[in-house]
């Protein structure tokens, strides 16, 4: 069985003409346990959507998402916050680090959400990302580079089954955009996690078992 | 942060932190209309309670025709002018009269420094408890001789002045002093009163006879004084005294029960009471108001913020919680400074109180208004911080993640 298993996904938007704009049109996407697959697409294609679809971010129009065999369309918003944040690790563009917290508590939030609170993983998580120096820094007071270390291992610190990953390498130079990917990819199948990464950079997803456009599987109006 | 409130109170407090000039202006008010509304209504309780405990033992007073009210607040508490003479005659014949228990005369009319010199007899420091099962108590010296021109010196002059056993002074006439009316006598200091927290402590007890005979004195002061002070015992005995010296006489005015008066003067500050509570409730509400838009800003620029933590997996009433947390630690401020505002305006009221009667206040006598007031101030806070946090668990986690792709 599949680790995420989508059918008949639908998403609208109203455009500001009052239309409704279907922005996410899948019939089926498969990912398997432990599995990479890069998604490549333009902008605008609804990647995102689609992304913020599989997190329970947003809900669909119609269509199933399962994950590890629960339809995420099927919970009520408290259980899908829950189920999200126990099984779901996501990655930002722009890393989305509170700025009011240090690193270490940046990456003990999602932990103690999902009740999965282990304060020497995460202690562990920062040494794996060569960050054991940066403990008690604040977002603002570590280069780009190290934010979205911080980042990634937030994405893994609970332990997720699938880490969903937008645009990862966005913010950053070719030379940090591969070292941030290699160590994504290391982490990911140190822990058996599957990975979803939207990206433009083809570079980026080379190595992935799983390469897609995204216009290729939606079919958006 | 490994606990559910560690979590909360970092993410308020760094939005009490964001916003930090304009939640301490909020916290002020907060404090001001606390403040107000406490010493309206804690101030005017303790000086009213204070004055009717102050009375000096006694529970009525025969004077002059004149005003109850000036006639207590000159017999009893020494402030104001007298409302004129009596004659030691009806002195002598009240103290004979059926219901009286003690009757005390008293003259006014001279100070010292500003301090009014109090002529009564010597007994009244023998016999009269002040308070039920106190009698004035000599600290240093002894009690002046009813003859003599001898000085016996309430402990807050004493300490004011720097009297000291042996010192001579010469009084001045009038109840203010002006140095020009000075008169020859001279008087010794024999003895220093042990504090009460009454008005005794601000005056100087002399002989009675000492302010009839002082030079200068016109003929009437002689066989005259200014009033009795006196306890009355039973109902009925009083009721009669009463009509006789009110209803049926015109020449004195007998003032019983006293704490009936001192009630009846603080029942006319009720207007003024209400005003400042007034004052107070708008203050509170333009708080409550301050709070509701300083919330209101924070979402709106920690939207973003928040959207992150739903997307880690934050509740829609973990939210709601933080921002309640927020608006918590701006009314708590609040509210301790309310209670600091308030001991220091009554303790500037007391300082003052005592210092123009020597009625001393209680300022610090706590008890659950203050705890109710305290956790009135953290309601309202709650109650302002309902609107924001309707449109923190509104927040759209989609539109506040930056760009779609």
């Amino acid at each position: 069985m599949s680790l995420l298993e989508v059918n008949r996904l639908e998403k609208s938007f109203l455009s500001p003409e009052g239309e409704n704009f279907k922005v996410v049109s899948v019939d089926s996407f498969l990912l398997n346990h432990s599995e990479f697959c890069g998604m490549m697409g333009e902008s605008g294609s609804g990647k995102t959507t689609f992304l913020h679809l599989l997190a329970g971010i947003l809900t669909p129009d119609t269509g199933s998402i399962k994950l590890d065999g629960q339809d995420l369309t099927k919970l009520n918003v408290v259980k899908r916050d829950y189920f999200r944040t126990s099984s779901i690790g996501y990655i930002f563009q722009s890393f989305n680090l509170l700025q009011g917290l240090t690193c270490l508590e940046n990456l003990k939030l999602p932990m103690y959400f999902s009740s999965k609170f282990d304060e020497e993983y995460a202690e562990e998580l920062l040494v794996r990302v060569g960050l054991e120096d940066r403990i008690s820094y604040r977002p603002s007071q570590l280069s780009i580079g190290q934010q979205q270390r911080v980042a990634l291992a937030r994405a893994l610190v609970s332990k997720p089954k699938l880490v969903l990953a937008d645009e990862p390498t966005g913010n950053l130079d070719a030379n940090n955009a591969t070292k941030a990917i290699d160590l994504l990819c290391e982490l990911c199948r140190e822990t058996k996690t599957a990975l979803l990464a939207v990206t433009h950079d083809e570079r980026v997803i080379e190595n992935f078992d799983q390469k897609i456009n995204f216009q290729d599987i939606n079919h958006q109006d | 942060m490994n606990n559910h409130f560690g979590n909360l109170f970092l993410l308020s407090y760094r939005g009490f932190k964001q916003f930090k000039s304009s939640s301490l202006v909020a916290s002020f008010s907060i404090a001001i209309a606390g403040g107000l509304f406490l010493s309206t209504l804690k101030v005017k309780e303790g000086a009213e309670n204070s004055f009717t405990h102050s009375s000096g033992g006694f529970n009525a007073v025969l004077g002059a025709r004149g005003s109850s009210l000036q006639l207590v607040l000159n017999s009893i508490f020494h402030l104001e002018a007298s409302p004129g003479n009596l004659d030691w005659e009806e002195y002598e014949l009240i103290k004979s009269t059926r219901g009286v228990s003690e009757a005390y005369p008293i003259a006014v009319g001279d100070n010292y420094m500003g301090y009014r010199l109090v002529g009564t007899l010597s007994e009244l420091f023998l016999e009269h408890e002040w308070k039920i099962g106190n009698k004035y108590k000599i600290e240093k010296g002894r009690i002046f001789s009813d003859s003599a021109k001898e000085a016996l010196v309430g402990k807050f002059v004493a300490s004011k002045l720097g009297l000291k056993i042996g010192d001579k002074f010469h009084p001045y006439h009038g109840l203010t002093f002006r140095e020009s009316s000075k008169h020859d006598d001279i008087y010794v200091v024999v003895g220093i009163l042990e504090a009460t927290g009454t008005p005794a402590d601000k005056v100087i007890w002399v002989p009675i006879k000492g302010i009839q005979h002082m030079e200068g004195h016109a003929q009437e002061y002689l066989n005259s004084v200014s009033a009795v002070l006196l306890n009355l015992k039973g109902i009925r005995e009083p009721m009669d005294l009463y009509s006789k010296y009110n209803r049926r006489s015109n020449e004195a005015t007998l003032v019983w029960p006293i704490n009936k008066t001192i009630a009846d003067f603080f029942k006319r500050l009720t207007w003024f009471e209400k005003i400042l509570q007034w004052v107070a409730y708008m203050i509170g509400l333009m708080s409550c108001m301050l709070v509701l838009a300083i919330l209101q800003n924070s979402i709106n620029e920690r939207k973003r913020e928040f959207a992150i933590l739903r997307c880690l997996g934050a509740s829609r009433s973990f939210l709601v919680q933080v921002v309640m947390s927020q608006s918590i630690i701006i009314s708590m401020l609040g509210g301790l400074g309310s209670l600091i505002i308030y001991f220091t305006t009554s303790s500037l009221s007391s300082y003052y109180i005592r210092e123009e009667t020597g009625v001393l206040l209680e300022p610090f006598h706590i008890d659950i208004t203050y705890v109710f007031v305290f956790l009135s101030i953290i309601l309202l806070g709650l109650i302002s911080a309902i609107l924001p946090s309707f449109s923190v668990y509104r927040v759209d986690i989609n539109k506040n993640l930056q760009h779609a792709s």
